[in-house]
């Protein structure tokens, strides 16, 4: 009861600050949205064609991706600057029709097409919209306009393109892959940046949030709680708990905002919101231990951005831990935030399920303990020493 | 002391490395009785309260608090206590309701029980008007009160009031007094400590006077003056054969002096109030008429002066 008092209190005090709804739920969110943006954004959706200006087959499976609302279509001129395109995410994928293709399809050849896509990103996803264009485009109609284009009388064009589109099968996709993929299995550009900054802006919220709990001690709150027949215990219980609800619900926030508003894909729910749920614990503890260790909430604040920006860093919230040399990696492990974006990671690359993060869980857990265990033992401390 | 006092605090002593904070302060407060701690900044007064409230602990001596012992560790007598700090202890970004109603639940309050006391409170402090207004918009006077209405939300035996009034408006001073005295009256303990003489002059059955660290003496005002030699002077201006009538004052009871001069005779006695009316008698009775009468009582003031060395404010 005491302890719900002491948190709802806390958690009330939070929300009432229109710059702790700004810098917890709207900054956030829009720091997804500009990685997002840069690791895809608005080119998801369009595909590079490469082909002569008349070579049929080309125009025609322009006119079929053209004609399909999913994709926007970028032509290019020759395969060099698709690939280009497709290397650096300017389309998400490409197919390079080779010159000639109508008239060896024609001649009862077979012909290649070739389909660009980098291995992270949109590009796999819009291969079926591709393979739809493709046989559209070298279905009967597509051969015999092309036959009369020849001069071939009509009759016989669309004839000899019956026979054509029975071999529609002498059209082979190639697919080839271009650039190296940073974060395998990710289903969109919204992912990467969704979880790393969830990681990030929960704890960093967390260490925000000792400014208030040295507020309450400043303020002789904290003082006049042990004047009533409140317990130590139960105070550090309370304003731990508040730390909690306060880091808890920024993640859930987070995961259900990037979820409607981005098509963030987090994996197995119970997994995910186990992260979510552990690792708002070492952010309550972080919150606590340093409520216990600074005198006035401006040098924790102070200090609680460089250590929560700092250890985002080292962790992988930043930059990719995928582009760290072994020895960073080796040391961003001593960071809680490597181990919640190696959790994630395997949710949203591998289909994990919670079996599969339990290491990851557990040693969030130790982490969570020892800090919560480090800050309880401080704060009475300082409470009672007060 | 009556049977059992709401507190008992015996032999308290605390030390701070080697400044010896609070020497061997012992006194009780009964029931329906305020008593005023009256020291100077730094005589010992908070250190004290702080021990009373089971907030620091001590180096040696006992408090009870209805015959429960109150440590830093034992909290059911806590639930007999409401501390007023010196200090404003108020959250300023919730309102008076919040603020109240969050300290009412720490103090074990529920239900409707909760909602009655939060409402009565707001009524005796005055801030039913404002009571969903955020507390950092309040006046200092407003503040205040606010923090002394949370001592009184689960209705304690004894009431810690640790300077109360510091920095308050007069008129904010003049309520805050009032609700004391009204407390008192209800049969609420009252420990009170001031630097405003004129504080426990008026709120306090009884002072105790406390200077580096120890209670130089305590008693009622009247006891403490005496204590001290101080006595109530009475000043009469009258004419007629003023010879018989100095002779007929002198051998009054309670008389110490009586001198004459200039047509004005002046009297040194215990009780100024007690022996007006007879005074009076005395001189009419010797046919001299009474054009002005003056009485001064000695306030704390000069007993603190003259147990201490110094003056409350030094």
């Amino acid at each position: 009861m005491k302890v719900l008092a002491i948190a709802r209190t806390n958690l009330s005090r939070f929300l009432r600050d229109k710059a702790n709804i700004f810098f917890v739920f709207v900054l956030p969110l829009g720091i997804v949205f500009l990685i997002g943006a840069q690791f895809g954004g608005e080119t998801s959706n369009r595909v590079g064609v490469a082909t002569q200006e008349d070579e049929p087959i080309g125009v025609a499976i322009i006119a079929a991706l053209e004609s399909d609302d999913r994709v926007q279509v970028s032509v290019f001129g020759d395969e060099d600057g698709l690939l280009r395109a497709v290397e650096r995410n300017t389309v998400s994928a490409g197919v390079s029709i080779p010159a000639g293709a109508a008239v060896r399809l024609a001649a009862g050849e077979s012909v290649d097409v070739g389909f660009l896509s980098r291995p992270d990103g949109f590009g796999p996803q819009l291969r079926a919209i591709v393979d739809q264009a493709v046989a559209a485009a070298t279905s009967e109609s597509a051969a015999a306009r092309f036959a009369i284009e020849q001069g071939a009388d009509p009759a016989a064009a669309f004839s000899t393109a019956a026979e054509i589109v029975g071999s529609a099968e002498a059209i082979m996709v190639k697919i080839s892959t271009t650039g190296d993929a940073l974060f395998e299995g990710i289903n969109g550009p919204f992912d990467i940046g969704a979880s790393s900054q969830l990681v990030l802006f929960m704890f960093l919220t967390g260490l925000a949030g000792s400014a208030a709990i040295i507020q309450s001690r400043q303020l002789g709150v904290t003082r006049r709680m042990m004047s009533t027949p409140t317990g130590p215990a139960a105070i550090v219980a309370g304003e731990a708990l508040g730390r909690f609800l306060v880091v808890l619900a920024q993640g859930l926030y987070i995961v259900a905002a990037t979820t409607l508003l981005f098509g963030v894909s987090w994996g197995d729910p119970l997994a995910a919101t186990s992260i979510v749920l552990v690792f708002s614990a070492v952010g309550a503890g972080a919150a606590l231990l340093f409520g216990t260790l600074f005198k006035n909430d401006q040098q924790a604040g102070s200090v609680g951005v460089i250590a929560g920006l700092g250890l985002a860093a080292i962790g992988g919230s930043m930059l990719p831990i995928e582009l760290f040399s072994d020895t960073m990696r080796q040391i961003a492990r001593f960071t809680p935030h490597a181990w919640a974006n190696e959790a994630f990671a395997e949710l949203f690359r591998r289909n994990g399920t919670i079996a599969d993060i339990g290491t990851q869980l557990g040693v969030l857990s130790i982490f969570a303990a020892v800090l919560l265990g480090l800050a309880a033992w401080r704060m009475r401390k300082v409470i009672t020493a007060q | 002391m009556t049977e059992r006092a709401v507190l008992e605090a015996t032999e308290l002593n605390k030390r701070y490395g080697d400044l010896h904070a609070v020497r061997g302060v012992s006194f009780h407060i009964d029931a329906g009785e305020t008593y005023g701690l009256l020291g100077p900044n730094g005589a010992g007064k908070t250190t004290t309260i702080a021990m009373v409230g089971g907030l620091l602990e001590n180096d040696g001596g006992q408090v009870l608090i209805e015959g429960e012992p109150m440590t830093v560790h034992t909290l059911d007598p806590r639930r007999k206590i409401g501390l007023v700090p010196q200090d404003l202890a108020i959250y300023p970004d919730l309102t008076a309701r919040e603020n109240l109603t969050f300290f009412a639940r720490l103090y074990e309050l529920g239900g409707r029980r909760l909602k009655d006391r939060v409402e009565n409170v707001l009524e005796v402090i005055g801030l039913r008007d404002r009571a969903d207004d955020r507390a950092g918009e309040f006046s200092g006077g407003m503040k205040r009160r606010l923090n002394i209405g949370i001592g009184l939300l689960h209705e304690p035996r004894l009431l810690i009031l640790d300077e109360p009034t510091v920095g308050v408006d007069p008129q904010s001073r003049n309520a805050i007094l009032e609700s004391v005295e009204a407390l008192s009256a209800d049969g609420m303990a009252v420990l009170y400590t001031t630097h405003y003489m004129e504080e426990a002059e008026r709120l306090a059955n009884r002072v105790g006077i406390i200077d580096q660290g120890e209670i130089k003496a305590e008693g009622t005002r009247r006891q403490l003056v005496q204590m001290v030699g101080e006595r109530d002077r009475i000043s009469i201006t009258a004419n007629g054969p003023l010879e018989s009538v100095v002779s007929d004052l002198r051998a009054l009871s309670g008389v110490q002096d009586v001198g004459a001069s200039d047509g004005q005779i002046t009297l040194l006695v215990e009780d100024a109030s007690a022996l007006l009316a007879l005074a009076l008698e005395t001189v009419a009775k010797n046919g001299a008429s009474v054009s002005s009468v003056v009485v001064e009582e000695p306030d704390l003031e000069a007993a603190f002066l003259h147990l201490t060395g110094k003056a409350l404010r030094d």
